[in-house]
């Protein structure tokens, strides 16, 4: 169904135990019982809605789909089987008339002014990861529940997300598992197969997949990043390993240039004491917790 | 025959609720006793949580706390071993496990390995402890007191034995991490205590108990998996991992003696060679005496010539 390099394969059992616990562990220390999420119908968000449906139930997972006019319809379906597997709450929000709105259609400018008409994919793919964040956090206040990430490790390391876009989210089950991880743990899990196996995309237009677009193989980025990562492999010894070195550099390079992303943003350090900085705390602690 | 029931309380602390957490070590002692238990052992931080950053001051208790002196107090008859924030006098902050007995703090040791690397960062909270000893006990041998990276350093166990202990008890807040498909028991820090643990009880000839916490802090999941080891290395009990619960363990401690009369390797330990090669070490990384396994010209307390 998919390639599993040996040294990323995972003992999913253990993986299940201990993000079922985390994610009931980060629910309750919020003081919340629910959790909401943004169900592309890609293998990511399904895995974490099976994942929170394992942890908590699924009468306590609302997953919200969140198509653009170009998404395809197929990832749609996906998504809407997913939700009736699990037997979860589900709901559609068109973002279309939102993105329009300020981008512009049919010749007719938006609120971003005429100049937005022209904006290019990857800048309204990032304005429509954003508002699908803004709708989840809305709905996370009237579902009551709490906003779960759905990025992997994989897309985190190499930038392939939106900065307060997709990767918003109160807690991130996931965002420790590549790819090949993904899947691995997807199957063990029952993710529907067709999820599993369609090529993944960012659907920001028909055709598109991450694979061709970035010109790599997911197995084959997944074992460079861990060699190079976890394991701590220089350039050369990874070269050494079979990797092409233009390929290792170029991806060392996205790494670097996606630092930013993977940080909370540094305050001016002013005072005596600064969040982050000298003021350390565990972000939720006795009195922290909805009431 | 020397019985001894164990209770392994393999608690999941909630992180900086000192009244809440204190509450549970009352019931689960409370439960301990009523079950038979001799000795109930909670682990690392059981009364504060582990990753407390700033909160660590607001958690402190001294040694003459009533709250620590309450539970103490719970202890007739029986032994505990608990864990927590300590603050001394001079207000420097120890990570301790302390062992409880007949209504006293017995016993305290200041946790005297702060890993400070990888996902830890003990040191920037905590001052290290100064003093490691074995204690004797009401349980009529001697114990010895670790917290979690303590093991992780040989000289702990060995020095625990050679000073009377008998039981060495490891309290942890051991976070689980690995879980490539290739590990016996699917999580590489589970492989590595494990490994470490069974080698410290074969070697000093002793029974280790490890109690390690579960539940999560943050990003970070406790896995469990508490153990006894009986003296030949051998395990007596493994708790799940990942489960709350209290495991009651029974052992006895004249496995020690039979241990020690059929291999005895500490009675031939030779800690006055020990402690001289250390000395010599020390002067040598000091700089005050030669380094003979430095390259030709190294300048006192260096290995490496440098060129000038």
């Amino acid at each position: 169904m998919f390639i599993l390099p040996d040294e990323l394969a995972i003992d999913t059992d253990v993986a299940r135990r201990v993000i079922g616990a985390f994610i009931r562990g980060q629910l309750k220390q919020a003081g919340f019982g629910r959790a909401v999420l943004g169900l592309s119908g890609g293998i990511d968000s399904a895995l974490v809605a099976y994942l929170v449906a394992e942890a908590i139930g699924a009468d306590r997972l609302l997953c919200v789909m969140l198509p653009y006019r170009t998404s395809s319809p197929a990832s749609q379906g996906d998504a809407e089987a997913v939700i009736a597997d699990l037997g979860c709450a589900g709901e559609l929000v068109e973002i279309t008339g939102m993105v329009d709105g300020y981008f512009g259609r049919d010749g007719v400018p938006g609120e971003g002014g005429g100049e937005a008409r022209e904006a290019a994919p990857l800048r309204r793919g990032n304005f429509m990861a954003r508002t699908r964040m803004a709708v989840l956090y809305d709905r996370s206040v009237t579902w009551r529940g709490l906003v779960v990430g759905t990025g992997n490790k994989t897309e985190s390391l190499i930038g392939y997300t939106t900065l307060f876009g997709d990767s918003a989210c109160a807690f991130n089950p996931i965002g420790d598992l590549y790819k090949s991880q993904v899947r691995q743990l997807s199957a063990a899990i029952g993710v529907p197969e067709a999820v599993i196996r369609k090529a993944p995309s960012a659907d920001l237009w028909p055709g598109q997949t991450d694979e061709t677009e970035a010109g790599f193989s997911y197995p084959e980025l997944d074992r460079l990043l861990f060699w190079r990562i976890d394991k701590r492999r220089s350039i050369d010894e990874v070269v050494a390993l079979g990797f092409e070195r233009a390929l290792v550099e170029r991806v060392d390079r996205m790494v670097a240039g996606a630092e930013f992303k993977r940080q909370v943003p540094p305050i001016a350090k002013l005072g005596p004491r600064t969040a982050g900085v000298d003021y350390l705390y565990p972000r939720r602690r006795p009195g922290s917790a909805a009431r | 025959m020397q019985p001894l029931r164990i209770a392994l309380a393999q608690v999941a602390p909630r992180l900086g609720d000192l009244d809440a957490n204190l509450a549970r070590h009352h019931e689960l002692i409370a439960e301990s006793r009523a079950g038979g238990a001799g000795l109930v052992v909670f682990p690392e931080l059981g009364l504060t949580g582990y990753l407390l950053q700033d909160l660590a001051a607001e958690v402190a208790m001294r040694l003459d706390d009533p709250r620590l002196t309450s539970l103490a107090a719970a202890t007739r008859d029986l032994s505990a071993v608990v864990s927590f924030v300590e603050e001394s006098g001079d207000h420097r902050l120890f990570i301790a496990a302390a062992l409880l007995e007949d209504g006293e703090v017995r016993h305290v040791h200041r946790k005297i390995h702060l890993p400070t690397y990888g996902l830890f960062d003990e040191r920037r909270f905590f001052a290290a402890g100064g003093m490691i000893r074995a204690v004797p006990s009401r349980l009529g041998v001697g114990v010895g007191l670790a917290v979690c990276e303590d093991f992780w350093h040989l000289s702990t166990a060995q020095l625990l034995a050679m000073d009377g202990a008998q039981i060495l008890v490891n309290v942890s807040s051991s976070p689980g991490r690995d879980l490539a498909r290739t590990h016996e028991v699917g999580l590489g820090t589970a492989g590595s205590w494990r490994g470490l643990m069974r080698t410290y009880a074969q070697l000093t000839t002793s029974f280790v108990v490890f109690c390690n916490r579960v539940g999560v802090d943050e990003s970070l999941s406790f896995w469990g998996g508490s153990e006894v080891i009986g003296p030949t290395g051998a395990p007596v009990f493994g708790a799940p991992m990942f489960d709350e619960g209290l495991f009651m363990v029974d052992i006895d401690l004249a496995d020690v003696r039979r241990e020690r009369i059929g291999l005895p390797l500490l009675r031939d330990e030779r800690p006055e060679l020990v402690a001289r090669e250390w000395r010599r070490l020390i002067a040598e990384r000091a700089g005050l005496a030669e380094d003979a396994t430095a390259a030709p010209g190294s300048a006192p307390g260096f290995d490496v010539a440098v060129d000038r």
